[in-house]
């Protein structure tokens, strides 16, 4: 045996499941008898769904119908008479051997799916208050397309809290904020350029690339993202080009998937490319 | 006060890339699966998809190991057939041994088909790489009168989409504009101007526009689709942009166009997929 590498999702279960319900059910919408739709229509899959709906059933499946099978080949044999010995001579023998090599071979099989079966991990609720900042100056393609990013992240994936930083000034802070001591319940306001001297940002600035950190809790620079709820579990820092960055916070440990990861790099790349184009006539100042 | 983070790189062939309108736009290489992949200094919290799991392997290149039951299946098989003819006299074959014959020709069977089930079961990842359909070119075509952030937006929707999923081509429509990108069956004889004119004839015949529901061929496509998409296409993904409803409820949703996927293997979009992908619908609905 060789250690191979193995793709494992870890898909929390139902908080996403709910997401991509409750957009689904916003496309279906009634079909006018005038502009219906006439085309070719996919069938229905049915095994497919079938076997996602009984996911568990279906990975334990091998393993009882090979340890059955086991089971029925050494009754029969002591039914029929048959001394119990695996040996090849007669045919009754060789057909029970070959029998029994499949009913292993299902058993491993089974043993391999329960041992790849992602793990579901629980939502953690955020506890903070939501809030919607937007900088003041802004083109409104650019407000929408900042809404438009903050609506597909919280939809699609495990995301509750959104920041995005930009030449200094603070675009966008939107989703659960901790709630601030001084202002007396309200959100806390983002300080960017304590942000930006911080050891978090410089570093995902210097390596120009996205970093994960997938268990927050964990995590030392946890203490430079106060304006985040005290219990976000996850948080993507995507480096918008050299200027910004986007801070995106998750309810799960491990939330974000590597499809995650690679959208919102994609992302990131547009919002820079939106944003590098408004010109700024307001000069940076110092946040208190 | 050290942090420990995971630092993730970008596929280099396409980080260059940008979705910027670009006057010449060449893929010459393969689009590989999705996409960002982990570092090798990585620590025990980041968040590592690719566990090293003991798993059985020969160690055979391009033997795919999940398909050994329905090789083992068949094979073993064949040998209990054999054995009930050959092996034996027909005259004494006893009960018993019948008995064991079903049991063992009914378990191949379902290691035959053990397989096709493990293909839907959560945590499978799509064994075969996306192929690139022969003879077909590449093209990237966009309606021109239309304005200049629709184009760029345009441009980067369709990047998106080709480098995050696993299409080989991909088509947005949105109420004038057009752009195809990826591999497409067009004519050979036609100029880049006329090309989504062609496509809008087709689309007219199959009438997309029309289209409500997010539809999903996951195996080969309907033959009235044939003409439009590459050869060697096997799911299709075809979703509406839908104008945000406004507050009357009695409004019913208009369609303003749709987006059209392609891809050359079975079951090529997982439901997240289909999640981002209806979010990128979302962008040109506003």
């Amino acid at each position: 045996m060789e250690a191979g590498t193995l793709l494992r999702l870890v898909v929390p279960l139902s908080p996403t499941r709910r997401r991509f319900v409750s957009r689904q059910r916003s496309v279906r919408a009634s079909l006018s008898p005038r502009g219906g739709y006439e085309g070719p229509r996919p069938k229905r899959e049915w095994v497919a769904d079938w076997v996602s709906k009984n996911d568990d059933f279906v990975r334990s499946l091998p393993i009882y119908a090979g340890g059955a099978s086991l089971l029925a080949v050494l009754l029969n044999r002591t039914v029929s008479g048959i001394a119990p010995v695996a040996d090849a001579s007669s045919s009754q023998s060789r057909a029970d051997l070959l029998t029994l090599g499949l009913a292993v071979t299902n058993i491993l099989n089974g043993l391999v799916w329960l041992s790849i079966r992602p793990k579901s991990i629980s939502v953690v609720n955020p506890n903070g208050v939501e809030c919607q900042r937007i900088y003041h100056n802004l083109p409104d393609s650019v407000t929408s397309e900042l809404l438009w990013a903050w609506e597909s992240l919280s939809d699609v994936t495990c995301c509750r809290s959104l920041v995005v930083i930009y030449d200094g000034i603070c675009i966008l802070q939107i989703g659960f904020a901790n709630i601030s001591d001084s202002n007396g319940g309200e959100p806390m306001v983002v300080d960017a350029d304590k942000l930006m001297k911080g050891s978090l940002y410089n570093g995902v600035q210097k390596s120009g690339s996205q970093s994960y950190l997938a268990n927050l809790a964990l995590y030392p620079g946890k203490s430079e993202l106060p304006f985040l709820p005290s219990n976000t579990q996850a948080v993507i820092l995507q480096p918008l080009g050299d200027k910004g960055i986007a801070i995106v916070g998750g309810d799960t440990i491990r939330g974000f998937t590597s499809s995650d990861q690679a959208w919102i790099t994609l992302i990131g790349e547009k919002l820079d490319a939106t944003l590098a184009k408004v010109v700024y006539r307001t000069p940076l100042t110092v946040q208190e | 006060m050290s942090i420990v983070t995971a630092a993730l790189s970008l596929n280099p062939l396409t980080s260059g890339a940008k979705f910027n309108f670009p006057s010449k736009f060449t893929i010459n290489k393969p689009l590989s699966l999705p996409k960002i992949c982990c570092s090798q200094n990585t620590t025990r919290e980041q968040q590592q998809l690719n566990l090293s799991v003991l798993r059985f392997t020969l160690g055979i290149p391009g033997l795919d190991e999940s398909y050994l039951p329905r090789y083992i299946g068949y094979a073993f098989g064949t040998f209990l057939v054999l054995n009930h003819f050959v092996g034996s006299d027909s005259s004494s074959i006893t009960p018993a041994q019948l008995r064991t014959e079903v049991l063992g020709l009914s378990l191949a069977a379902f290691s035959a088909v053990v397989p096709y089930l493990g293909k839907f079961l959560k945590g499978a990842s799509p064994r075969d790489q996306k192929s690139i359909p022969e003879g077909a070119e590449q093209i990237f075509a966009m309606s021109q009168d239309i304005a200049d952030n629709m184009k760029e937006d345009l441009a980067w929707g369709t990047y998106v989409l080709l480098r995050n999923t696993n299409s080989i081509s991909v088509l947005i429509s949105v109420q004038d504009a057009l752009c195809v990108r990826g591999y497409w069956n067009t004519p050979k004889d036609l100029s880049k101007e006329n090309i989504p004119d062609w496509f809008r004839e087709q689309i007219k015949k199959i009438g997309f526009s029309n289209l409500k529901d997010t539809m999903y061929f996951q195996q080969a496509a309907d033959s009235e689709l044939k003409e439009m998409v590459p050869e060697g296409t096997r799911s299709l993904l075809v979703q509406p942009i839908l104008r945000a409803p406004r507050l009357s409820p009695s409004q019913t949703e208009k369609s303003e166009g749709f987006l059209l996927l392609a891809s050359s293997i079975d079951y090529a979009y997982t439901d997240k997929d289909k999640a981002w992908i209806a979010a990128i619908a979302n962008k040109f609905s506003g």
